[in-house]
This record gives structure tokens, C-alpha cells and sequence, in this order.
């Protein structure tokens, strides 16, 4: 129970109001939602001068989730942390003879598999970075590589010969070779549920889903995307599949027999890789985690997609072309590689183990430890003193809040109407100053003022008029106050050089208006008679 | 069956009971009894016929009989009358036959309890009018203060103790020892005779001053007195009556002549031997009272601060800023309990020493004056159908929402952000409040005026109800909604998602309520308004606007003319013309297809438009200060203003008619005569459920209930379409309301009203349709028919042109 002090609660009928601005409006568009909030909380670092196109970007599985970017005949390696601390340059760089087109880690992060244009395939150990397998059996460029998510001993992989093979890396001999794609494999990816199922996408429209244990090594399923396929992923479920090609990212659903749930068209030109990105949600005070698919395409805009409601929550624009997407598996990082050789890396900040975190909520494992609440039966609840924070449960009254005064609002309540203006003037904060100045219009007072103004007191406000007389916001009030304080101090200007020069201003700033204001009206005159025009119709 | 309310609570000072738990407040003919721990009221005691002006609680003999609640009071109507305000029953009544303006009765308050079986007179003084000598006595001195036996129930005879010009209000002093008046520049104090003898000699002194003496006020147990004059001094007579009072007192005699030569600040050959003056009020004095111990003195006037004096070193503490001008200050027989009653119909009850306020009994508040230019922008009430509220512009930039059905005060919006100083000059001004249908959101304008054409400013702003009891909290401003021109008219859309604001400046805009709510907290829903259409008619200043029952066309009155918009497309659907002033109200009429407008100016109109013809249907040359529509009836009333001529015979001082009308018969289905028409307002409200026992004859609820309210605020709920209980009701209330000043006078049947309209009706017959429009292609048909029987080209020309003009000014841009 809150210890509830015995304050008077007794009201006055007058209130203290303070001489508040004019609010200001606000923009129309929608505030930011939580969501974009998110995305936007990437603090985006540019990797610069990477030669060419990143042809495929991946992130380590294992912890602090380095990721390597492939572009040309090159793979670089780079750590997240990194980022965090401004040094772009990538920790570690492996040479290849061909341009380097897929990239996949091994579950485990200790091996990176690379195929290049070549039709090889090799495995390296990242922190050597020595070959330890070459792969070679595709006749024609390699497009993709995929280790499966838990089986660490095959690789899948895909090229332009159409033929999909399933690799046992150890002994680098082809375990299966998965004929029926009829134009180039572009793409892959392995189911995170099973490690028997893998979908490859094609060419020749289609994604073809597999399964190792049919005999006769023909695809399972095969759906249509009705264009040439870009990217494919498996959703987190393992139930659906998300294609990407042309200008559109299409979720289907593979238990329910290739049914296409929904068709996502928000990009301009052809999106060129997918991904899954997770966001982080609040609903009802606890937070969890949701996922997402970021799209990426030649239009230069990265999209999040929220599969859940089958709809676009945050889009996002770079100045290039983009080719990849990746996002790190403790959703600190995303990068996003650039057909012109920049990677635009994101990082947020965060706790380090935001992931294992998330995860522990997910199983419920955690045991929720009861807060402990001090009852008038302990003994401990009258031995509280003064000092005593409010538990969690406690009811809390707040004391009012004590209203702080600017030093003109307390000279306005002393009806010191010439020092409050004065005063504010010398803050030099415009809003105020306007704010002042219409209290002492509606007290009748402004005029009385400016005729108490003494020569350097007039200086301030002349500078401030001459300064902020012609802002279309202000006009109205000032321009007629500047005519009245010209009339009534003809004489005071006269004789000072200083007030001269202010009124030098004045008029500079006004003529300035007067241009504008002409060459404006120019414009109305160009466009009203085709407005009209318009209009009629 | 009627509900009334909406009374001053401030007529006359109220009184504590003898357990300071109850407060007794002169409500017009009743005295309301308030709790003083909850500020609502709990009974009222009914009986007078006219205005109660004094009420006065019977204190306790001894501390046991704390717990009785007897009271007397005083009414215009020539009654004094004894309670039981507990029950609350009458015990006594005594007919004086003469109006009581004040009354005192000094005697219970120094006289032991009364002993048993012997039955002891109980005198009381009352001012009075003094109605038998009207014919051979001059006007001016016909107020008298009169000597009454209680006991015995009648004036004494011919004891007249002083007279007065005006009504003056009695004054006694807590000791019960003297009373007094005071009159002009002078105070009048008499000395209550000891013995119960009802012939005894009543001593009088008299104190004069330069200043016209506003209030006055005993010490309780010193012989001081204490006045406040017109221009804010307060002066202070010690040891008054000396001379005179003491007579049977040798002791004081002695003490006296030592005194006698020095007598700083007293006048001429008064009867004091001191007298001290304070100053510090700017404006007069009307609060003037001793504390119970008698160390300290309040005082408070028209700024609205309450001053206490330490009376020995003349040291103040001040209760700043209640905002309106102080009227009484009573203390409580419980010392840490006192009242103050404000102008604004406000009783606040204050916490003693600390002087802070632990509860408002809230009236309705006192309309507004303001510059003439603002005084035909409607009266600023609104009525929230739905609960049976009230909203009006209050003095200090506040809208009070004020329930109809409870009688009380509900809550205050303040609009603009500022502090009201009784007598500032008048800088910023409410002009318009509007209430959606459902009460949830509220719209105002306001005008801040400029100084010497600098910094005028108009704002819009729009509120939203919080979760209860009707707070609001803003959305959005607009700031010069209409560049700076004011705004003539705000009006919610049925469904509350819009608004019309129109301006004098010539154009009307339409605003769209933008709901957001944002995702971290749900339960808060925000609002806010952006600007979706602007319309304009020729460049005329837009002066009323209405929107249908559906919300489908909006009205929009363009001084004379009338214009047809779809608010959601803004098309200029159809222009009705033409009234000869312009239209200052516009209302549709519920369910039928048919719109009332209301000019005012030197030809006013009432007049009901068809929508379906799209022409007049029917008009009166009445003045209308009020229309209103309920939502699913086809009627409406309308509040007329009487002409002067009529007023006398007819309407026995009513200056006002409410007519029932059907919209499609022009003639009334019902009348009622009421007072203070000017600045009134009406209003249909739905039926609460609550009240409906109240409200309902023989089982039977009314469908709506119409609610009027005068230029007072005060106010009479009633069903409109009840006939044979208003007969009843109201043929009582006609008997009494011969001098009161109520509201409502009589309320007719329509049998008995329909030979009187011819009287006050100048009842143009107009052609029930007119039609506005001429035909399509009128100098089509112009030529049609044989060449020989066509008159001369001449004389067609000239009619085949105007034919071609008048098309012109119908079609519109």
C-alpha cells in the first residue's frame, strides 16, 4: 500500500497560465509508427569503394555474426562491431580467379562456402581463410550455394546449367544431381524445419520444391511465380515460402499445395533479393519479436513486409540500384549491398544479447520471480522511513508540478509590461517574443511600451522587427507594429545613428519582401489561367 | 412534470445550519439546502410565491440542541415563514401582506433558552414597502423598517422606525444588541430593546460619512462597527452610541465624559468616539464581516479578493483572484468552515485559516456582456441533447457545462488560457460554442481584438471529451480560420466527424476530423482537424449554416440568400433567395425535407423553406431570438421577441412567446408567454432514462423534451406535446408569477392562444409556394404561339432580354 501523505487537497479557482507560444503545425503526414521507428534506429554506415555490384551478402550464424559480402572476384569479411565504431575496412579479404556470385555459411560459422562464375564451388575456414574443398561439377556458372541450416555435412547449390546438386563436402562428390529446371537457377534456399527439403527458383519462372528421400529426383512441388525468380526463402515456419521476380514478391504456401497467399507489388523495378528480418513489437506491455521479409530492387528502395497483415510497414530509399540483403541473426545488423560497390550497413544499438533474450521469451523458460510486496502484517511495513521508494504495486499521488516561470512571464504578472518585453527581447527566442507581444496587445499595453522604450531598448526591438518582420508567420502582428513604432519614435530615430542603420535593415528586408512578393504574383499570373483551364473541365 | 433550475444562488446571503454540515441558499421561491461536505444539494423548502430574500437559521439554546434545524424566512411575496429544514416541512406561516426585502431577528440570539410554559414574544425587524400610503406620500420615502411580532404573528402597529429611498438590507450584530441600516452616506443603528414589551422605545443613532456607504458590520463583542463605502475605504467607528444606548448605565456614563472632548475622525456630533479608515479596495466595498473572535475583519469587493485585516495593527493576507466580484462572506458556527458567494452565481466554501477552497456550489453562471459589435453572434449556449447539458460562455473564457436535469454545474472548460479580472476592459472574446450530437466534442471561436489595428486574432479550436464527466482537452487550433475576418456560425455535422465553421469574410470551410490513434496507447484516441473544403457564394458574407438531419446537404446562409452544398464533394447543389435581411439563424427541421431560417435587422422574418419544392412554403414577420429543431421530429420552435407595443396588454410583462410549429402548417400547435425572452436560447433534448419518473405523466414518456432558457440563464424543461398537463401546471404558476421573477410566466393551450395570434402575429399572407426559380428557358416560350397574336417586337425585345437577365442571376458560378 502507497503511503499516502496528507496533503490539503484544496483547489484555488485561478490558475497560473503561462504566455505560451502559438503552437505550430504539424506536419500532415503520419507520425512515425513504432515500426519505422525501429527500422530507422539501423544507424546506417556506408562501406565505400567495393570495385563492383555485390553479388551476395551473408551473415555468420554463430556470434558477434560477422558477415561476408561478395563482389567481383573478391570476398571480405567483416565484423558488426566494427561498425558500431565507424572503421569500415573489412577484417579479412579472400581472392578468387572468377567473380564470386553466392556465398553461405555453415551453421556453425566455422566454414564459408563460395561458388564463383567458374562453376567451382569452394569451402573455406573463416578464421584461416585456406580452401579446404573444391566443389567443381557444374559445367556453367555456379548462382547459389546454400548450406543447409542444421545438417553441416551437404551443400546445395545451383547454376546457370539449370541442374540443382546436393554435395557431400567432405568427400566433394555430388550426392544428387536434380534435373527439371529449364532455364538458369538463380536461387535456393533450405527448409529450417526439415533437412531433407529445399526449394530452388529458376528462370524459367518457376520454384521447384525437393525432397532427398523421393527416389526418382523429381521435384515435390512447383509453383509458377510468372516471372524470371530472383530470390526464394523459406519463412521461419517452414509452411511458406516468399518468391521474389519482376516487380513483385509473391508468399506461398507450400503445405497447403503451392497456393500463392499473397502478392506484394510495392516495388517499381525488379527486386533482386529477399530476406527475413525480425522487428520488434509491443503489445499489452510485453515485447516480443516478429518477423518480416525485406525486399531490396533495382529501384533503390528497401521494403519491410509484414506477412502477418500483408503489409508494407516501413519503406526506405538508397541512391543506387541495390543487389542484396541480409540481416544479422541478432537483429542488430542489416546490410544491403549496391550494384555500384557501396554496402550500406545498418547497426542498432542494443544490448548484446538481445537474441538469446528473445529466445528465452519465446520458450517461456524463464521463471517469473513474484515482486515482493510489503502488507501491514510484515513487520518491515512500519519500519519504512522516509527515504522509501514506491514498490511496484504502489498506488502513487503525485504532488502537482510546480509551474516554472520564465523571467518574462513573472514581470507580466507584476504588470511590468515594459521590462517583460525587454526581457524577452533580450532571449532572443522569436516565438516568445511574439507570445509577449500579443499578451501586451490583449492588455492593451503593447503601444504604451513602445513609447516607454528607451534609444537601446528601441535598438533591440528594431533589430528584432527588422529581422523577422516580413516572416509570413509574424507579418500580420508585425508589420503594423513596426508602422506605429516608426511613427511614434520619427524623432528618437532620427537622432541616433545606431537606431539609422536598423531602420537601413528594415527597409533592405522589406524591399527583399516586396521582390518575392512580386515575382510571386508573377507566377500566380503564369498559373491561374491554367488552373482554370483545368478546372472547367 | 417540469423541471426548473438554473436559479440565482446568490439573491440574498445564504446561512449555515447549526452543525455547519448544511448550507440554506435563497434559490428565487425556494431555499435550497446544500451539504457542505459534498456541495450537492440535498432538499429545498418551497412555499413562497415570490423571491425569498432573507433566511435565517434558529441558533441553539444550549449545545444539545446543536442538532435543530428551524429556520425563518422572508419573502417578497408579504410571508414570513418558520421550517423544519430537516424534514423539510413548514411549521408556521405569517402573512404580513407586505413585501419583506430584509430580515432580522435580534432577539434569539442573546435570550437564554426559553423557559418552559412561559411564552416569550419574539420580535423581528423587517424593510418593507410600506403599500397603503403610495397615494398621499411621495414615492421616495415609501421603504420602511418595521417591527413584527412572530409570536403573535403580525406587524406591531404603527411603529414605523425608519424610512429609506431603496430597499435596505439589515444588519445585526452577533450580540444581538443593534441592528442597522445603512442609507446613502449615512448609517442608521438602532438599539434592540431588552424587555419583550412590543411598544418600547427602539433608540436610534446615526453616523454619517462623505461617501454613499455600501455595507456595514458589527464586532461581535466590542462595540465597534465596521462600513465600506462606494470607493473602497473602510472605515471603523469605536464605542458608537456611547451617548444614546447608555442611559441605564451609570458606569459608562462616567467613562464617557472623560472621552468626550476627543474624538479623532468622527463627523460633527456622531455618536462615537473613534473612527479609523482603511483603504486598499480599488472599487466598493461589499463584503464586510468580522471573524467570530472578532481579532480579524474580511473584507472583499469587485476585484474578487478576499482581505483580511488584523484589526489591531491593520495588517492584511489577501484570497487573490476568485475572479468575480464578492457579494457576501458568511462564517459557519464551525470556525474552520465559511462560505463566499460570487456575482458568477458561485458559492465557494472556504477552509479557514488557510483560506483555501474545499468545495464549489456551482450555479449556473450569469450571461456575458460584451462590445456591441459582438452582440448579435448568437448567445453562445449549446445543448448536448443527449445528456441534458448546457454548455454556455462564461466571463473568464471558460464554457460551463451545466446539467439541466440535476440543476448543477457538471465541469468548465477553460477556452482561452487566461485569468478574468472583474472590470478588465474586454480584450478576448468566446463567440461561438457547438456541441456534436452526441456531446463528445465541442468547437469554439474566439476573438482576441487588436490594439489600434495591431494583432488582432480569430481562433478555431476544436475539443474532445475525456473518458467522463464531460473534460475536455483540445485537439486543435486553428489559428484565423477566415484569414481575419470573425467567424459567423460553427456547426457539427450529424455524425461529428465535421465541422462548418463560416465567416463574415465571405467564406465557409469544412473540417474533417483526421481519427488517429496512436499504438502505444489505445485507450487514447486523438483528433485532429484539418481543413477539407472552402466554399464561397458570390463573395457575401456567410452569416448561419446547418447541416441536415442525414448530413447529406449543407446550408449555408449567405446573408440573404440560402445555399445547398454536398459537404462531402463541395458542389453548390441549389441557391434559395431571397429573405430582405440577412439570415442570423438556420436550422433544418428534423426528419421533414423542409429548412427554417431566421432573420433579424429592421424586417425580421421567420421563414420555412421546402427543400423538395426548393421554395418558400410559408413566412411571419416576427423577430426570432431562438430556433430549434428536435433531431427526429418535424417540428421545431421558435423563440419570439414581442414588440413593445403589444407587451403591456396582452402578455402582462412578458416580453416573449415560444411558438410550436409543424413544418408544413403555419400555424402554431402551440404558445407559451415567458419572460426575458432577450438573449434566450431553447433547445430540444432527448429523453434520459433517468429521469424519466420524473418527467413522465400517468405512465406515459414524452419523446423529446424542449428546454428554454431565458437572458438570465434561468431555465424550464418541459414536454412541448403535452397538453392537458400543462393546463394544470401551468394555471397555477400564471397565479403566482403576478410579481416574481421567474422565467416562465403561462403556457396556454392552443385552443385559447389561436384567437390572441391575430394581435402580435402581423401575419403576412403569403402565397404558400412561392417558387424561387423561374422556368429553365423562359425565352423559349416567349415567342412561342401565332405570329399575329404576339405583341409588337418592341415591346417583346425588351422582355425577351430581361428573360435572358434573370437567367443569368439564377445560374451560378
Amino acid at each position: 500500500m502507497a503511503e499516502i501523505r496528507a496533503e490539503e487537497q484544496t483547489s484555488t479557482i485561478s490558475k497560473t497560465f503561462l504566455i505560451k507560444p502559438k503552437l505550430k503545425s504539424k506536419p500532415r503526414t503520419l507520425p512515425q509508427t513504432p515500426e519505422s521507428k525501429y527500422w530507422s534506429s539501423f544507424k546506417s554506415t556506408q562501406i565505400p569503394n567495393l570495385v563492383s555490384s555485390i553479388y551476395s551478402l551473408s551473415f555468420s550464424p554463430s556470434p558477434p555474426h560477422p558477415f561476408a559480402a561478395a563482389y567481383s572476384a573478391t570476398v571480405s569479411l567483416f565484423s558488426p562491431l566494427s561498425l558500431s565504431d565507424g572503421d569500415v575496412s573489412p577484417s579479412s579479404t579472400i581472392s578468387f580467379s572468377d567473380v564470386v556470385s553466392s556465398l553461405s555459411f555453415r551453421s556453425d560459422g566455422l566454414l564459408l562456402a563460395a561458388s564463383d562464375l567458374s562453376g567451382l564451388i569452394q569451402v573455406f575456414d573463416v578464421k584461416t581463410r585456406t580452401p579446404l574443398r573444391r566443389l567443381r561439377s557444374h559445367t556453367r556458372p555456379v548462382r547459389f550455394i546454400k548450406y543447409p541450416v542444421v545438417d553441416k555435412l551437404h551443400l546445395l547449390s545451383g547454376g546457370d546449367d539449370a541442374v540443382v546438386k546436393l554435395w557431400d563436402v567432405a568427400g566433394e562428390s555430388v550426392v544428387l544431381d536434380l534435373l527439371g529446371h529449364k532455364d538458369y537457377v538463380r536461387c535456393g534456399d533450405c527448409s529450417p524445419v526439415s533437412s531433407d527439403l529445399f526449394v530452388t527458383g529458376s528462370y524459367d519462372h518457376t520454384v521447384k520444391v525437393w525432397d532427398v528421400r523421393v527416389d526418382n529426383s523429381k521435384s515435390v512441388l512447383e509453383v509458377n511465380h510468372g516471372k524470371p525468380v530472383e530470390d526464394v526463402i523459406y519463412l521461419p515456419s517452414g509452411g511458406l515460402i516468399a518468391t521474389a521476380g519482376g516487380n513483385s514478391v509473391k508468399i506461398w504456401d507450400l503445405i497447403g499445395g503451392g497456393r500463392m497467399i499473397h502478392s506484394m507489388d510495392s516495388h517499381n523495378k525488379t527486386v533482386t533479393s529477399i530476406c527475413v528480418g525480425r522487428t520488434r513489437k509491443e503489445n499489452c506491455g510485453d515485447e516480443y519479436m516478429e518477423d518480416r521479409i525485406l525486399s531490396v530492387g533495382l529501384d533503390g528502395y528497401m521494403k519491410v513486409f509484414d506477412y502477418g497483415n500483408m503489409k508494407v510497414t516501413h519503406s526506405m530509399r538508397f541512391p543506387a540500384p541495390l543487389m542484396s540483403v541480409s540481416f544479422s541473426p541478432d537483429c542488430r545488423t542489416r546490410v544491403i549491398g549496391t550494384s555500384n560497390g557501396i554496402i550500406f550497413a545498418g547497426r542498432r544499438k542494443g544490448k548484446e544479447n538481445v537474441e538469446s533474450g528473445g529466445r528465452r521469451n519465446i520458450l517461456g523458460f524463464e521463471s517469473i520471480s513474484e515482486p515482493e510486496v510489503l502488507r501491514p502484517r510484515y513487520f518491515r511495513y512500519f519500519h519504512r522511513g522516509q527515504s522509501e521508494k514506491p514498490a511496484e504495486g504502489d498506488y502513487l499521488v503525485m504532488r502537482n508540478k510546480k509551474i516554472k516561470l520564465a523571467e518574462h512571464d513573472k514581470l507580466l504578472k507584476k504588470f511590468r509590461h515594459k521590462d517583460a518585453l525587454v526581457s524577452v527581447l533580450n532571449k532572443k527566442n522569436r516565438e516568445n517574443v511574439i507570445a509577449v507581444m500579443e499578451e501586451l496587445v490583449t492588455r492593451k499595453k503593447l503601444l504604451k511600451c513602445v513609447s516607454n522604450l528607451d534609444i537601446d531598448e528601441l535598438g533591440l526591438l528594431l533589430m528584432f522587427l527588422s529581422k523577422n518582420a516580413t516572416m509570413p508567420r509574424y507579418s500580420s502582428l508585425l508589420m503594423g507594429l513596426t508602422k506605429k513604432v516608426i511613427e511614434m519614435r520619427a524623432e528618437d530615430i532620427q537622432n541616433s545613428d545606431a537606431l539609422k542603420g536598423h531602420i537601413r535593415n528594415l527597409k533592405r528586408s522589406i524591399e527583399e519582401e516586396l521582390r518575392i512578393q512580386h515575382s510571386l504574383q508573377e507566377i500566380q499570373g503564369i498559373i491561374s489561367p491554367l488552373l482554370r483551364i483545368t478546372g472547367r473541365r | 412534470m417540469m423541471i426548473r433550475g438554473g436559479r440565482s444562488l446568490v439573491s440574498s446571503p445564504p446561512v449555515f445550519s447549526n452543525d455547519a454540515n448544511k448550507l440554506l441558499v435563497c434559490t428565487s421561491n425556494t431555499v435550497s439546502v446544500f451539504s457542505t461536505a459534498t456541495g450537492l444539494q440535498i432538499s429545498s423548502l418551497e412555499g413562497h410565491t415570490a423571491l425569498v430574500t432573507s433566511v435565517l437559521v434558529v441558533p441553539p439554546s444550549s449545545p444539545a440542541a446543536k442538532v435543530l434545524c428551524y429556520c425563518w424566512t422572508a419573502s417578497l411575496d408579504g410571508t414570513i415563514r418558520y421550517w423544519d429544514f430537516s424534514v423539510p416541512e413548514l411549521m408556521k406561516t405569517i402573512d404580513i401582506r407586505v413585501p419583506i426585502f430584509s430580515m432580522v431577528i435580534p432577539s434569539f440570539l442573546d435570550v437564554p433558552a426559553e423557559d418552559k410554559g412561559k411564552h416569550r414574544n419574539l420580535f423581528a425587524y423587517v424593510s418593507t414597502i410600506d403599500t397603503k400610503e403610495t397615494q398621499d406620500k411621495s414615492k421616495a420615502s415609501r421603504r420602511q423598517i418595521r417591527k413584527c411580532n412572530l409570536s403573535k404573528s403580525c406587524l406591531v402597529g404603527r411603529l414605523i422606525l425608519g424610512e429609506t429611498k431603496k430597499p435596505e438590507v439589515l444588519t445585526v450584530s452577533p450580540s444581538g444588541k443593534f441592528f442597522g441600516i445603512c442609507n446613502k452616506c449615512k448609517l442608521h443603528i438602532w438599539k434592540v430593546p431588552d424587555q419583550g414589551s412590543e411598544h418600547a422605545a427602539v433608540r436610534k443613532i446615526t453616523l454619517h460619512h462623505t461617501k454613499k456607504i455600501t455595507v456595514i458590520t458589527f464586532h461581535p463583542t466590542q462595540r465597534i462597527i465596521a462600513s465600506g463605502d462606494v470607493t473602497g475605504r473602510i472605515l471603523t467607528w469605536r464605542g458608537f452610541g456611547n451617548r444614546a444606548f447608555s442611559g441605564d448605565n451609570g458606569v459608562d456614563n462616567q467613562k464617557l465624559i472623560n472621552v468626550q472632548e476627543d474624538k479623532p475622525g468622527v463627523r460633527d456630533i456622531d455618536d462615537a468616539d473613534l473612527c479609523s479608515t482603511w483603504h486598499w479596495h480599488s472599487a466598493e466595498v461589499n463584503v464586510l464581516s468580522f471573524s467570530l473572535d472578532g481579532a480579524y475583519l474580511y473584507s472583499g469587493g469587485k476585484e474578487g479578493v478576499l482581505v483580511v485585516w488584523q484589526i489591531d495593527t491593520g495588517k492584511k493576507k489577501f484570497l487573490p483572484r476568485i475572479g468575480s466580484p464578492l457579494l457576501y462572506f458568511i462564517d459557519s458556527p464551525d470556525p474552520t468552515l465559511s462560505s463566499i458567494s460570487c456575482a458568477d452565481n458561485q458559492i465557494h466554501l472556504l477552509k479557514m485559516p488557510s483560506m483555501g477552497i474545499l468545495k464549489t456550489i456551482s450555479g449556473i453562471k450569469a450571461p456575458c456582456c460584451y462590445p456591441e459589435m459582438y452582440e448579435g453572434l448568437g448567445n453562445g449556449i449549446a445543448f448536448d441533447q443527449t445528456a441534458g447539458l448546457v454548455a454556455l460562455r462564461t466571463e473568464n473564457y471558460c464554457i460551463q457545462f451545466y446539467s439541466l436535469f440535476d440543476d448543477r454545474g457538471i465541469s468548465e472548460v477553460q477556452v482561452c488560457e487566461r485569468n478574468h479580472q472583474p472590470g478588465d476592459d474586454v480584450t478576448v472574446i468566446v463567440t461561438a460554442v457547438a456541441l456534436s450530437v452526441d456531446g463528445s466534442l465541442m468547437s469554439t471561436s474566439e476573438v482576441k481584438l487588436a490594439e489600434e489595428g495591431i494583432g488582432g486574432l480569430v481562433c478555431l479550436k476544436f475539443w474532445q471529451a475525456g473518458s467522463q464527466n464531460k473534460e475536455f482537452s483540445l485537439s486543435t487550433i486553428v489559428y484565423e480560420p477566415h484569414r481575419d475576418a470573425s467567424i459567423s456560425a460553427v456547426t457539427f455535422h450529424p455524425s461529428g466527424n465535421m465541422v462548418v465553421s463560416s465567416s463574415f469574410g465571405g467564406d465557409f470551410k469544412v473540417w474533417r476530423c483526421n481519427n488517429d490513434s496512436l499504438q502505444s496507447d489505445q485507450m487514447r484516441q486523438t483528433f485532429s482537424w484539418t481543413c477539407h473544403a472552402v466554399g464561397s457564394y458570390k463573395k457575401k458574407p456567410m452569416t448561419a449554416a446547418a447541416f441536415s438531419a442525414d448530413g447529406s446537404v449543407l446550408a449555408v446562409a449567405a446573408e440573404t440568400l440560402i445555399t445547398l452544398w454536398n459537404p462531402y464533394k463541395n458542389v453548390l447543389l441549389a441557391v434559395l433567395g431571397e429573405t430582405l435581411t440577412p439570415i442570423v439563424n438556420l436550422s433544418f427541421i428534423g426528419k421533414s425535407d423542409n429548412l427554417v431560417a431566421a432573420s433579424c435587422g429592421s424586417n425580421p422574418q421567420l421563414s420555412v423553406w421546402s427543400m423538395s419544392k426548393l421554395s418558400l412554403s410559408w413566412s411571419y414577420k416576427l423577430r426570432i431570438e431562438a430556433v430549434a429543431s428536435a433531431v427526429d421530429l418535424s417540428s421545431f420552435a421558435a423563440l419570439v421577441l414581442l414588440p413593445e407595443s403589444s407587451n403591456e396588454t396582452t402578455f402582462k410583462g412578458r416580453d416573449g412567446v415560444i411558438l410550436l410549429y409543424n413544418a408544413t402548417d403555419p400555424v402554431p400547435t402551440a404558445v407559451w408567454s415567458v419572460r426575458k425572452a432577450k438573449g434566450g436560447a431553447l433547445g430540444f433534448l432527448q429523453v434520459n432514462p433517468s429521469f424519466v419518473e420524473e418527467i413522465s405523466i400517468d405512465g406515459k414518456t414524452p419523446e423529446v423534451l424542449l428546454a428554454y432558457m431565458n437572458g438570465d440563464h434561468e431555465y424550464v424543461v418541459f414536454d412541448p406535446f403535452c397538453k392537458d398537463a400543462k393546463e394544470v401546471n401551468m394555471s397555477q404558476k400564471v397565479s403566482h408569477s403576478a410579481l416574481e421573477v421567474k422565467g416562465l410566466g403561462g403556457q396556454y393551450g392552443y385552443v385559447s392562444i389561436y384567437g390572441e395570434l391575430p394581435e402580435f402575429d402581423k401575419k403576412r399572407p403569403e402565397t404558400p409556394c412561392v417558387p424561387s426559380f423561374p422556368s429553365e428557358r423562359p425565352w423559349e416560350t416567349i415567342f412561342s404561339g401565332s405570329s399575329h397574336s404576339l405583341p409588337p417586337l418592341t415591346k417583346l425585345c425588351s422582355s425577351f432580354l430581361e428573360s435572358l437577365l434573370e437567367k443569368r442571376t439564377v445560374t451560378v458560378e
